[in-house]
């Protein structure tokens, strides 16, 4: 009988032996060789492809669209008819290049806020009354005429509409006049009829005020729950389903015999894992490559500042759950069986998506920024709006790593119990138990 | 280096079942072995056992006499009773990833891979996914993927099912060739007339109990010793009929019992006279072969009595009777 060591050392067929390295190295070249072909799966599989290219589209466009569509102000060209029209088009055309000089649009939100007038180069001929308006409205000479000789009496004419800006500029212009009109009638002094159609409007004090062109945190702390939300539902869907495609196809059993269950698991959630994180990171990246490209700086340093933590709670929250949604797959026997395995996981982050993103009280929110579930959600939300403490993260993020070992080792049990089961789906209970 | 896969003492019970019960047995390197037995009598699960996929409740599996560790096990070659690998994977890429798993480095995996897929004629299907090839041609990637990494033994379950005759030959050079490079190869399966040409050993499972283990050759003359078929005929040429001759035999040699000659039983009702005419006896371990003879002399004019040497499928329904 031979040694441990010549046994080693002897080469069968013309294949050198192993070379002799510990369980710890084999183990990680394992669970990398697994997550490799995790990842390149996901490389191949069109739908994840397509899905990030529409999101990396959309966070493109919300930073890049809002600060083009600002800096375009519409040349508006009007046909004017009657000595009413002339005076309200000319003080329009004033109030459309005032608005020019205000600052820019810089956020999605200002973009949507009404108030203020909007911005736009009115130019206008004048036409004689024997001159058919219809004509050049319809040559489209003309975006639309204004018509009458009385500021309570004009006629605002389009094709198929009026542009909004000017026809909020003429509202705007002809009211001025129409109340400055009244004002003079009434006898009241030129100072007192600018008082009337130009007030002074109260000026706004900030103590905090927030740096110019930022996203609110309200936002932004949606725009991460949202990534959240998203990677984990996707990712895993993809652990759960990797996890089944091998029970169906039995293939798990020649897996099995090779190496140990532990490293499969890891080797599917480490996978995963850094796809979703690489996915996360590249939308992320993209919105701030598009704010950079905007010019909004200040932007890219408050995205930059609130990601660190985010990361972090998305790392620990994501690999708490993955373990869970492994069991999911592993419960399951055919792929259709998916659905009714992995519904309690799906609850695990629907409902706190909605805790994070629905008005909820100060003191509920703050309870579920500690609940492991719901932190790495709400966590990150509170920092965002600065309503944490500087301590609050930390303590939160322990309790998530606490609750992500529980996962793993309590994912790993069941993940072993189940997987060689490939008939039929299986009780949790029974998978504790282990199926043979 | 010794290299001999060997069960001792192996039980495993699920639930109230007990599949198998104390099996030990061995797959000398070298050697092919078959592993026959009815369906549920305990073959799957102690190749489960052997591979590590299931744990026994007791016993061992030892190879070169020291317990199977994880690193050793990780370079056997197995083929599971299910069948499966990737559908939608390359197969060329599903068996680098296989070879890597069991502990291969990538270019070696590559090589392999490459080598393998020429010996078994799909080359040219390297690139397509397992999904678009022939049944024959997946089970033919199946048995690279139990080879890939070149195993230092190899447990394959039922290798031979769902296999056309051309395919069973090139199976069967392949499990030779692995044994002559000092593999232990065990495989499991119910054509035993299949089982007897490829196989040097056998192992008979019945009910979870060994019944039969060893070199195919000694188990077969070792039932042979003792089974004689004995013809005779009347002075006018006709057959002495079975029943006569039996009672004559057995009253002359009170250990001599009748075994049901296999021929007869597979002729059926459409036996004709001449085969109803002669009788197959084992002698058991007192009967005397003298006695067995003069007693056929006796009984006329004796026109055959020869050694029986019964073949595995013989050995395998008695052994599970």
């Amino acid at each position: 009988m031979s040694t441990p060591e010549t046994a080693r050392s002897e080469t069968v067929a013309g294949r050198p032996a192993l070379p002799d390295e510990s369980a710890g190295t084999r183990a990680w070249s394992t669970v990398r060789v697994v997550a490799a072909r995790e990842i390149a799966v996901k490389l191949r599989d069109k739908a994840f492809l397509w899905t990030t290219a529409f999101m990396l589209l959309l966070v493109t466009a919300a930073t890049v669209l809002p600060v083009l569509l600002s800096q375009r102000v519409p040349d508006l060209r009007v046909a004017v008819q009657g000595e009413a029209a002339v005076e309200v088009v000319g003080l329009a055309a004033e109030l459309g290049a005032q608005a020019q000089d205000e600052p820019a649009v810089t956020s999605p939100l200002e973009l949507l806020s009404i108030g203020g007038l909007p911005r736009a180069d009115i130019s206008w001929v004048t036409v004689d009354p024997g001159v058919d308006v219809q004509r050049l409205l319809h040559d489209e000479d003309v975006v639309a005429a204004l018509l009458g000789d009385e500021p309570d009496g004009l006629r605002l004419v389009g094709l198929r509409d009026v542009p909004t800006e000017l026809e909020t500029l003429v509202t705007a212009a002809a009211g001025e006049l129409q109340v400055a009109q009244a004002a003079h009638d009434g006898g009241l002094s030129p100072e007192q009829v600018t008082a009337i159609t130009q007030p002074t409007p109260p000026q706004v004090e900030l103590l905090e005020p927030r740096d110019e062109g930022t996203m609110p945190p309200e936002l932004l702390a949606l725009l991460f729950a949202f990534l959240f939300y998203l990677s984990v539902l996707t990712f895993g869907t993809s652990i759960a389903q990797s996890v089944v495609e091998e029970k169906q196809s039995r293939v798990v059993e020649l897996l099995v015999a090779a190496v140990p269950v532990r490293w499969l698991l890891t080797g599917k959630v480490l996978g995963n894992t850094i796809m979703a994180t690489a996915q996360v990171g590249v939308i992320v990246g993209a919105g701030l490559l598009g704010a950079v490209v905007a010019g909004q700086g200040s932007l890219v340093t408050q995205l930059v500042g609130s990601a660190g933590w985010f990361v972090l709670f998305f790392l620990l929250g994501f690999v708490m759950l993955s373990c869970l949604w492994a069991v999911g797959g592993s419960l399951a026997s055919r792929v259709e069986e998916l659905s009714s395995t992995t519904a309690l996981m799906q609850i695990l982050v629907i409902v706190p998506f909605f805790a994070a993103v629905l008005p909820i009280d100060e003191g509920t929110r703050t309870l579920l920024s500690y609940v492991p579930f719901t932190a790495p959600l709400l966590m990150p939300a509170r920092i965002v709006l600065g309503t944490a403490e500087a301590w609050e993260p930390a303590v939160a993020a322990v309790a998530v790593l606490l609750t992500s070992a529980v996962f793993v080792w309590l994912g790993a049990r069941l993940y072993a119990g189940s997987v060689l089961h490939t008939s039929g789906r299986l009780k949790a209970a029974q998978a504790w138990r282990g199926t043979d | 280096m010794d290299r001999e896969l060997r069960l001792v003492g192996v039980s495993r019970a699920f639930g109230e079942h007990v599949a198998l019960d104390e099996v030990s047995f061995t797959v000398r390197p070298g050697r092919t072995t078959g592993f026959i037995g009815a369906n549920g009598a305990g073959k799957t699960t102690a190749m489960r056992i052997i591979l590590g996929v299931l744990a026994p409740d007791a016993g061992r599996v030892e190879i070169g006499g020291r317990p199977l560790t994880l690193p050793v096990r990780a370079r056997f070659g197995y083929m599971p009773e299910e069948r499966g690998l990737y559908p939608k994977m390359k197969v060329a890429d599903q068996l680098v990833y296989l070879g890597r798993v069991h502990g291969l480095d990538l270019a070696t995996a590559r090589r392999r891979t490459h080598e393998l897929l020429e010996q078994l004629g799909l080359a040219d299907r390297a690139d397509d996914h397992l999904q678009t090839l022939s049944l024959g041609n997946q089970q033919r990637v199946q048995v690279a993927a139990a080879l890939v990494h070149d195993p230092i033994a190899l447990v394959l379950d039922e290798p031979f099912s769902g296999l056309d005759p051309l395919a069973i030959d090139a199976m069967g050079a392949q499990l030779r060739e692995r044994a002559e490079a000092g593999v232990p190869v065990l495989f499991s399966s119910h054509q035993l007339e299949l089982v007897e040409r490829l196989c040097d050993d056998v192992v008979i499972i019945h009910e979870g109990r060994v019944v039969a283990a060893g070199d195919a050759g000694d188990l077969r003359a070792a039932r042979a010793g003792r089974r004689y078929r004995v013809v005779v005929e009347r002075p006018d040429g006709a057959p002495v009929p079975s029943p006569d001759l039996l009672a004559t035999l057995t009253a002359a040699v009170p250990a001599a019992t009748r075994v049901a000659d296999p021929t007869a039983v597979r002729s059926g009702a459409s036996a004709t006279d001449e085969e109803l005419a002669g009788v197959v006896v084992d002698l058991g371990p007192d009967g005397d072969e003298d006695a067995l003879l003069a007693a056929a002399l006796g009984a006329g004019r004796l026109r055959e009595f020869a050694p029986v040497v019964p073949t595995l499928a013989e050995i395998f329904r008695e052994a599970v009777r």
